[in-house]
């Protein structure tokens, strides 16, 4: 009995405390958040130092000793004819594409948050690209713009739109509209996300006022909904940008960079010079190259957005 | 109505969420290739005691053979060899174009696999792995002389140390359709670079149907690119590992580059992957292409009426030489970091001594870097044991060695090399001239400027001659 009861004494207490640490806010932030801040320093802060680290250092893929090289890395890939193409190929894929991203984003959002029948299907349907794996879905799209079985192609000859198939992954100019696509095809979904939860923030009350006032659908497109969602319209705009600068699976996957080094990009580059290539330094050199632009660029939009939120 | 869900409700489903994902994250593992079906006309395997006690355990590394018979005979191989030696042997299939950056991030945390292997130069690896040396000295002494083409892709000439141990290579033969050249007047396909160019340009005008000399980021391209440049007598390096691109005999080999292009070729060939003329050469939409015997062999498998008009060519004649890029180099490295090194190279001897089996279920696409382990091969060759019609389709493979020669000829396989290749500048200065981005001259003249960056700095790291 004196046991019995000396054990339920110390397991109360015990049950007591589990409650409370598991109630407590404070505790329970920290908790949740501790997964996301060991990530993001292992796997964003660790690499990116250790990019800084090999940009300066003369490692390769073979010689994991580390041996200071100052500036020889910059130097080597800046007197490189192929770095800049690729960062002129960088600045064009990111910035069409961004666009692309925005204008089908806001017109997905608003298909989005209509009513209509079967509106669950359509969501499935339209965040498909964004929940299927990049490399899976690029394959395919390797697949649709084949140069021979390209079902795209198939499609535009029995439409009489086209005589031969187009080889879009061939030419320069085709080649890059196809990355460009593939990738707004991809980020067109988080767009659309981002702006349907800044069109579902937008008081009911201003748009009935709006269509009182006799005001159509353009209008109150043009003059309501765009200037109360442009804050998150931006937000959207960055994480495209963002996550298109950084990106090298659409364009490796589709044409390694090819032909001619149209598309190649910095990301790309950076792992044909690093990985394939062996020289580690100067693929960091050239990865590194990605930061300030990605900064200046965060930077300016953060500040844009914050204006527009003042005014 | 269905329950609130409370806040320690949700944690514990999402940790046992979370546990149950790891699992089956853990469970998942790569996979070998399909499986083949079996023959019953192998040779016999041979087993010779190690030279010393071995036990422990043996892991590989290597890639999916593009011959699927062959990883299925492999595994029971290497099994059957780790069960009478005491080694417990696992054995990893992946990709082929994983291998590489596999390799660097396991050098790069100094663990992993024991042996890695991979099909093209490996040299950029030499100063984290072991010196082959004392394994190619006991092979040449058992079996003679190693091939040129394989010592010339697995030795440094400035070390002196064998980075990398190469018993195998596969030629990489023109692959033409028979009923399209019969058409053109060149029945047994072109001899020269310039039959290439006026039959090739022919069968496109009359039927629609281009060559397929890829011009592409990628393998094929890269062989393609070297057979003809060292035909026409240029090369990226001499001998002595000193970069001599910018040649006349360049200028001339990117001029007839883009004659053909605009002849015979479509832009297709700068959109291929390494399968891409395989599929167009099956599919009828290329009249020739350059390429190992697995797109016939596949062929074979899945339209006999094609395969049965797939043929082969040696190297084309240029003007200069008829030379063509091996098409697969053997390249098994043992890092630094391999905890049974030992267990590794007497493996490697035992997969060498038994290399008629290795030829024999890569259905004759690899072949020995020692020429006297398969005495059989010139019969297979004349009476090809997986059925081909004719019968020796395959016979202008006795003489490959002397049509074949190593990425970098006339030097090494160095990493410089290894860089160019990888970084596909050959493909790309051919690309520029046929699409009229700039002159010959000046895609030679730019190449160059990148193929001196890249001598220049392998050099200073001791790797490279010159």
């Amino acid at each position: 009995m004196t046991s019995t009861r000396t054990e339920a004494a110390t397991a109360a207490p015990d049950v007591r405390g589990k409650a409370r640490l598991a109630d407590r806010e404070g505790f329970l932030a920290w908790a949740m958040l501790l997964p996301s801040v060991v990530y993001i320093v292992a796997l964003v802060g660790v690499p990116f130092l250790l990019a800084i680290a090999f940009a300066f250092s003369d490692v390769t893929t073979g010689d994991p000793s580390f041996d200071f090289v100052g500036f020889d890395n910059f130097r080597a890939v800046f007197d490189d004819g192929v770095f800049w193409r690729a960062l002129r190929n960088t600045l064009v894929f990111t910035l069409a594409s961004m666009v692309l991203i925005v204008v089908f984003g806001k017109i997905l959002a608003n298909i989005l948050v209509a009513d209509f029948h079967g509106k669950w299907f359509v969501r499935f349907l339209v965040l498909l690209p964004w929940t299927t794996p990049v490399a899976l879905s690029t394959i395919s799209w390797l697949w649709f713009l084949d140069s021979i079985y390209s079902p795209v192609d198939w499609v535009l000859r029995h439409l009489g739109l086209i005589d031969g198939n187009v080889v879009w992954l061939g030419r320069p100019g085709t080649a890059m509209a196809s990355v460009v696509a593939v990738q707004a095809w991809r980020l067109t979904p988080l767009a659309a996300v981002i702006v349907m939860a800044g069109l579902v923030a937008i008081p009911r009350d201003i748009d009935e006022a709006a269509r009182i006032d006799g005001a159509g659908f353009w209008r109150r497109m043009v003059e309501v909904t765009i200037p109360l969602t442009l804050p998150v319209i931006a937000v959207a705009a960055l994480f495209g940008a963002i996550m298109t600068f950084t990106d090298m699976t659409v364009s490796y996957v589709l044409t390694r960079g090819g032909p001619t080094h149209a598309t190649d990009v910095l990301a790309s580059w950076a792992y044909f010079r690093g990985i394939e290539g062996g020289d580690v330094g100067q693929g960091a050199a050239i990865a590194l190259f990605l930061f300030p632009l990605l900064l200046a660029g965060a930077i300016a939009i953060l500040r844009a957005v914050r204006r527009l939120e003042a005014g | 109505m269905a329950e609130r869900l409370t806040r320690r409700g949700f944690l514990s489903s999402t940790a046992l969420a979370a546990g149950a994902t790891g699992l089956l994250a853990g469970c998942a593992s790569e996979s070998s290739g399909p499986q083949a079906k079996t023959s019953g006309n192998a040779p016999k395997e041979v087993f010779t005691s190690p030279t010393r006690k071995l036990g422990g355990s043996l892991s590989i590394l290597m890639w999916s053979h593009f011959v699927p018979r062959h990883d299925k005979w492999f595994d029971k191989f290497v099994s059957e060899w780790g069960k009478k030696v005491g080694v417990e042997v696992r054995v990893d299939h992946i990709n082929t174009v994983d291998v590489p950056r596999r390799a660097a991030s396991e050098i790069q945390a100094g663990r992993g696999h024991d042996v890695i292997q991979h099909i093209a130069p490996f040299s950029q690896y030499e100063p984290s792995v072991l010196d082959m040396s004392d394994l190619v000295q006991e092979a040449t002494r058992r079996w003679g002389r190693q091939l040129e083409l394989c010592r010339k892709s697995s030795y440094n000439p400035n070390t002196k140390r064998f980075y990398a141990y190469c018993p195998g290579w596969s030629p990489d033969p023109g692959d033409y359709r028979k009923s399209m050249w019969q058409k053109v007047g060149l029945p047994n396909g072109p001899a020269s670079w310039d039959d290439l160019l006026r039959g090739a340009s022919e069968i496109k005008r009359s039927t629609g149907v281009p060559c397929g000399i890829g011009l592409s980021p990628e393998t094929d391209s890269n062989m393609a690119a070297r057979a003809l440049l060292w035909s026409f007598g240029g090369s990226e390096q001499d001998a002595n590992e000193r970069v001599v691109i910018d040649s006349d005999a360049t200028v001339a080999a990117v001029d007839f580059m883009t004659r053909l292009w605009k002849g015979a070729e479509t832009s297709e060939v700068f959109s291929w992957v390494p399968a891409s003329n395989n599929q167009a050469l099956i599919a009828g939409r290329s009249s020739y292409i350059l390429n190992s015997i697995s797109a016939w062999r596949t062929a074979m498998g899945t339209n006999r009426t094609i395969g049965d008009d797939i043929f082969f060519t040696p190297a084309l004649r240029g003007p200069k030489a008829a030379l063509a890029a091996q098409h697969v180099i053997q390249q098994w490295i043992i890092p630094k970091h391999a905890a049974n090194a030992d267990a590794a190279k007497e493996f490697l001897l035992h997969y060498t001594a038994n290399f008629p089996a290795v030829t024999y279920n890569s259905e004759l696409y690899d072949l020995p870097g020692w020429p006297s382990l398969v005495p059989q091969l010139n019969g297979w060759l004349d009476a090809d044991p997986f059925g081909a019609r004719p019968a020796n389709k395959l016979a202008l493979l006795k003489t490959a060695t002397s049509w074949s020669t190593n990425i970098g000829y006339p030097g090494p396989s160095n990493p410089a090399i290894g860089e160019i290749f990888s970084t596909n500048v050959l493909p790309t200065m051919f690309g520029r001239a046929a699409r009229g981005q700039v002159s010959a001259k000046q895609a030679v003249a730019d190449a160059a400027k990148q193929i001196d960056s890249i001598f220049k700095n392998w050099r200073s790291r001791g790797l490279v001659g010159g």
